[in-house]
């Protein structure tokens, strides 16, 4: 019973966050830790897993209650001696700058902690993992990092057979290194998405590189913690992960074979030396291997190269003399294994989806990951909204619908848009666009609540990584006053022309229906073209193109259903 | 190993020799996880991840097959169903076939494009694309078929997004029991309940498997039997054929790949009343899914009976059915039609075995099961006045030989008549409809019979009547109005 209360009391301060958070402030450490007394597991647990999203529950990505509330309660809840390695270890969808500063703090101070937890050792786990993975999307031929994912998860599996304490020592203390390691990601190949209206919506953008000079200030931190210099190196431990692998998974092949390696790169390869690891990287036997080595250039190139392939492909598949006749497909052996297996080495390690080693299918298969990616993203942003079937498509679209996709590269989402939705469609972009301006925030005013002349809503700062600046979204400088930039557009519309203003109702309405639809390539050149008649060119010169900002995508039905009401299931 | 508290768990390997299969088949309430050690494994052609841990429930039956061999790792609930290993699969004569049909795709999709073909193949055959229909009697696995070739056809890197059809209204496929209907298909299509045999529709969550998404293109009929309305059956199975036709006129790639229609057990019954209905019903198909391979699965008699008809024109190949099959009875298949109705409001999300070490589940290709397989539904009130119901034929229709002779129907098998609501015992409560797509909005353009030619974008259930207000509930799956305000009742039920 008093778990909706908490969530409650949650939900309110992450979404209205100003006043509230501040009055819930003094009292929600002696609240939390009384409750936290009297409930059993299984609640304690959905508190702990409740408490973790404060850290980062503010707007501005910081202790949803300030520093010390939280403080006091994680050394109640996990003892001192876990808070700082804990803090080390947010949810995976939590990931942000802040944490990954607090986590540096955090491997500095844990060394001394007396117990270690297997659950704390797996999150940490889980986290790197995740560091990894991400990585691994944004740059999915990295061998040395498709490795460290396997090790990784390998070494979770491991964890969750259950290994001794100073085990769990060693394997931490090997983490740290290797997260404190990792390289900056670059940039992924998808752009950024324009986050959703409040900044605390967790994303799954890999921690930006965190240069010192463009740190923004924080005033209001206690202790302001220095950013220890990133070690391209991993520091060579003593212990090393396959005395574990081998030590655990005896039955494993040959891994007590790999020699003892004090590096972590020379694991990983003792490692698929050994054969533990496959070196999924490598294919193997492509006989269509023409277009394997050549870079993806230019789109004429692309094609003829996806011309070759599928003239290969054609060779190979005819060459086999198989009839359709019930006494041949029983005689013969199918070569099947080569046609599904081994001529498409990449594969998706998420669906294991397998794609062609061309030039081609390298793209395939890039745009199938930022298929996930976005997914991914769309799911952990939807949380508690709920799903719902959507209705079928008419039968217009559905004659018509995949033609679109067919050309395009929305293959993998498999999804169309009704010739209605595109002018909802066009209205969304348009507002996504809006959404997505920002005004860099003058240094030393992130704190300084402002709102917009217009709807006196507070404007949130929020931290850009493309620009590595703190700026205001959604928001636009006019006459030494910043509106949000749909307000204004809406203001500066309402006074042009009907057109306009009609348009610009459809697109505040879609504001609060928000579905997820994906843009076909298609219906986005349709909307450039109505863009560019769009109010005022001086509006979008500032503005910041972003992909898409699926929390503002427009239903395709209006919400005219008579008393409606959510069913609990 | 801290496995003490879970008594009732149990977790094994098998290792798959290559070509071999391991089979299992779940009680109601129990749920299964099968991780992939190593090596490759497919289930009903969609290849499994490594690593990954796949669940299945509700009652699911099927198969994890190999080629080159794997080793797999499972946990189930309750008291483990029927499992075991296999290495007598007819997977070999199934890859022959889809080698088979890929040749037919390459050269149709080459005669479409005007590549030629490699020298000393150009005069092999037509450039027909291949347009299967699967037939075959109950329990020979048809429908395993039609996901086998269909999965494979995808896999193949060349980004072919086959037509899967269903014309089987007891299965349901991809909305509600009692619907015929068609989807593209682009990604391998997942198992994990047999609810949603062939992928399920999209919803407003994202996916992370388009098969998971589908559009179809949904017909209803409203019955499980095929005699019940063959007349019906037929038009409907005509109209899917003629759309499917004008979606391929400017869709190449979708027309090189073919289609593949999965048949109710019923066109495979060659004994027993409804014959004539079940010939003219295959023939219908054969005319408006333009078929030109027939595979007949398991059945000698069926086989020969093709031949006879369509051989001259066609190739009618016989393949051999799994051993794996499963005898279904009747109590089974109701119970699988009251999992689709409840996921296709609710959603479905299978419970994992207890005492699984990860949390990361992938259900039917979902990473993220619990954010996005489920479903919120709504519940509306509906005025009698808002919404036009039929139900097609009459309820209960004598065949036309037990008429007297001379006698015509007072109502013919594909009239629409207006049920009202408000009189008592119109059968509408706890009835599933179909809400249909808005007729033409051009008046002059309508015609009488246009509600059977319409699809359906979806289905409610109607939860409760009432009578003094003219008022009912339907349980709807999205907030969304219904879109038609037309609808037609069959004869499934469906209530929580």
């Amino acid at each position: 019973m008093k778990l909706p209360a908490f969530y409650l009391l949650d939900a309110i301060s992450k979404n209205v966050y100003d006043p509230y958070a501040r009055h819930f402030a003094p009292i929600v450490a002696n609240l939390f830790i009384e409750t936290y007394e009297a409930v059993d597991p299984t609640t304690r647990s959905k508190m702990e897993e409740m408490l973790l999203t404060w850290r980062t529950g503010a707007p501005n990505g910081r202790e949803l209650f300030g520093v010390v509330p939280q403080l006091a309660i994680e050394q109640h809840i996990w003892g001192s001696g876990a808070t700082q390695t804990a803090v080390r270890s947010p949810p995976k969808r939590l990931k942000g700058r802040p944490d990954r500063r607090r986590k540096q703090m955090g491997s500095r101070a844990s060394s001394s902690s007396s117990s270690i937890s297997q659950a704390q050792v797996l999150s940490e786990l889980e986290f790197v993992l995740g560091q990894k993975e991400r990585q691994l999307h944004s740059n999915p031929y990295d061998k040395g990092t498709q490795h460290h994912v396997t090790v990784l998860q390998q070494l979770r599996a491991l964890v969750q057979v259950g290994v001794s304490q100073e085990e769990l020592r060693q394997i931490l203390t090997q983490l740290r290194s290797l997260s404190a390691s990792a390289p900056p990601a670059p940039a992924p190949s998808v752009p950024v998405p324009a986050p959703s209206s409040y900044a605390a919506a967790p994303t799954f953008a890999p921690p930006p590189p965190v240069p010192p000079v463009s740190a923004p200030p924080q005033p209001s931190r206690p202790q302001q913690p220095s950013y220890p210099v990133l070690s391209e190196q991993p520091k060579a431990e003593p212990i090393d992960f396959s005395r574990f692998l081998s030590a655990q998974q005896a039955s494993a092949p040959s891994t007590s074979a790999a020699p003892p390696v004090s590096d972590i790169t020379n694991l990983f390869n003792a490692l698929v030396k050994a054969g533990v690891v496959p070196s999924s990287g490598t294919p193997s036997g492509t006989p269509k291997g023409a277009g394997a080595s050549s870079q993806p250039e230019e789109r004429p190139q692309q094609a003829a190269d996806a011309r070759d392939a599928a003239r290969d492909y054609r060779k190979l598949i005819l060459s086999r003399k198989v009839q359709l006749a019930s006494a041949d497909i029983i005689r013969q052996r199918p070569p099947v294994v080569d046609l599904l297996y081994n001529n498409l080495p990449t594969q998706c390690k998420q669906c294991g989806i397998r794609f062609p080693s061309t030039s081609n299918g390298k793209k395939q298969f890039e745009d199938h990951l930022d298929m996930h990616f976005r997914q991914n993203r769309k799911a952990s942003q939807a949380v508690g909204r709920g799903h719902s079937r959507s209705w079928f498509i008419s039968l217009e679209d559905w004659i018509h619908g995949d033609a679109v996709d067919m050309k395009g590269k929305g293959r993998a989402d498999g999804r169309t848009l009704s010739s209605k939705a595109a002018a909802a469609e066009d209205a969304a972009k348009r507002e996504a666009e809006l959404r997505a301006m920002h005004v860099v925030v003058p240094p030393g005013d992130e704190a300084k609540p402002i709102s917009c002349p217009i709807c006196k809503e507070h404007l949130k700062s929020e931290f850009l990584e493309d620009e590595e600046e703190w700026v205001w979204r959604n928001a636009i400088k006019k006459d030494d006053r910043i509106y949000h930039a749909t307000c204004h557009a809406e203001a500066a519309a309402s006074k042009s022309s009907l057109a306009v203003r009609l348009r610009n109702e459809t697109s505040s309405r879609s504001r609060s229906r928000t579905p997820e639809r994906l843009t076909p390539p298609k219906m986005l050149a349709q909307a450039d073209t109505r863009m560019s008649e769009s109010p005022s060119p001086s509006k979008l010169a500032g503005m910041k193109r972003k992909a898409e900002d699926e929390a503002s995508q427009p239903a395709k039905s209006e919400p005219d259903a008579p008393q409606v009401k959510r069913q609990a299931t | 190993m801290d496995r003490s508290e879970n008594v009732d768990v149990h977790t094994k390997s098998w290792s798959l020799q290559p070509e071999s299969e391991y089979r299992f088949e779940l009680d109601p309430g129990t749920s299964l996880a099968i991780k992939l050690v190593s090596g490759h494994a497919e289930i009903f052609g969609a290849e499994l991840a490594e690593g990954k841990t796949y669940l299945f429930g509700q009652e699911c039956k099927a198969a994890v097959y190999t080629w080159q061999g794997c080793k797999i790792e499972q946990y189930v609930t309750g008291h483990p169903s029927v499992e075991y290993v296999s290495d007598e699969t007819p997977m070999a004569p199934y890859a022959n076939v889809h080698i088979a049909l890929e040749q037919m795709r390459v050269r149709a999709l080459a005669a479409a494009t005007g590549s030629p073909l490699p020298p000393g193949e150009d005069n092999g055959g037509s450039s027909d694309a291949p347009r299967v229909l699967v037939l075959g009697p109950e329990n020979s696995g048809k429908t395993s078929v039609c996901k086998i070739l269909t999965n494979y056809a995808v896999r193949a890197g060349q980004e072919w997004a086959p037509m899967l059809v269903n014309v089987d209204p007891s299965e349901g496929a991809w909305a509600a029991p009692g619907a015929i209907s068609a989807a593209s298909i682009s990604a391998p299509i997942q198992t994990a309940t047999p609810a949603s045999p062939l992928g399920s529709v999209a919803t407003t969550a994202p996916n992370h498997v388009a098969s998971n998404a589908l559009l179809p293109l949904s017909y209803w009929y409203g019955h499980a039997e095929m005699r019940r309305n063959p007349l019906l059956m037929d038009r409907l199975i005509r109209n899917l054929g003629e759309n499917i036709r004008d979606r391929w006129e400017n869709d190449t790639a979708g027309r090189s790949s073919g289609l593949i229609v999965d048949t109710p057990s019923a066109f495979g019954a060659s004994s027993g009343a409804g014959n004539d209905h079940r010939l003219m019903l295959i023939k219908s198909c054969v005319d408006a899914f333009n078929i030109n391979v027939i595979l007949v699965v398991g059945h000698e008699k069926l086989n020969v009976e093709m031949q006879r008809t369509y051989g001259n024109r066609m190739a009618v190949v016989k393949i051999p059915k799994s051993g794996g099959v499963v005898e279904l009875d009747q109590s089974y298949r109701e119970r699988v039609h009251k999992y689709q109705l409840h996921n296709y409001f609710y959603g479905c999300l299978i419970e994992a075995p207890p005492g699984l070490s990860t949390k990361a589940f992938v259900q039917a290709g979902e990473q993220t099961p619990e954010l996005t397989m489920h479903l919120s539904p709504a519940s509306m009130t509906v005025n009698f006045g808002d919404i036009t119901i039929y139900r097609i034929g009459e309820e209960t229709m004598a065949p036309t030989s037990a008429l007297p002779i001379g006698a015509t129907r007072a109502v013919s098998e594909m009239q629409p008549l207006l049920v009202d609501p408000a009189m008592p015992g119109s059968g509408l409560y706890n009835a599933v409809l179909a809400i249909l797509a808005p007729p033409n909005p051009d008046e002059s353009e309508r015609y009488d019979e246009e509600v059977l030619d319409l699809p359906a974008v979806g289905y409610v259930v109607i939860t409760a009547l009432d009578m003094p207000n003219r008022r009912m509930t339907v349980l709807s799956p999205t907030q969304a109005s219904l879109v038609g305000k037309t609808a037609i009742v069959g004869s499934f039920e469906w209530s929580e």
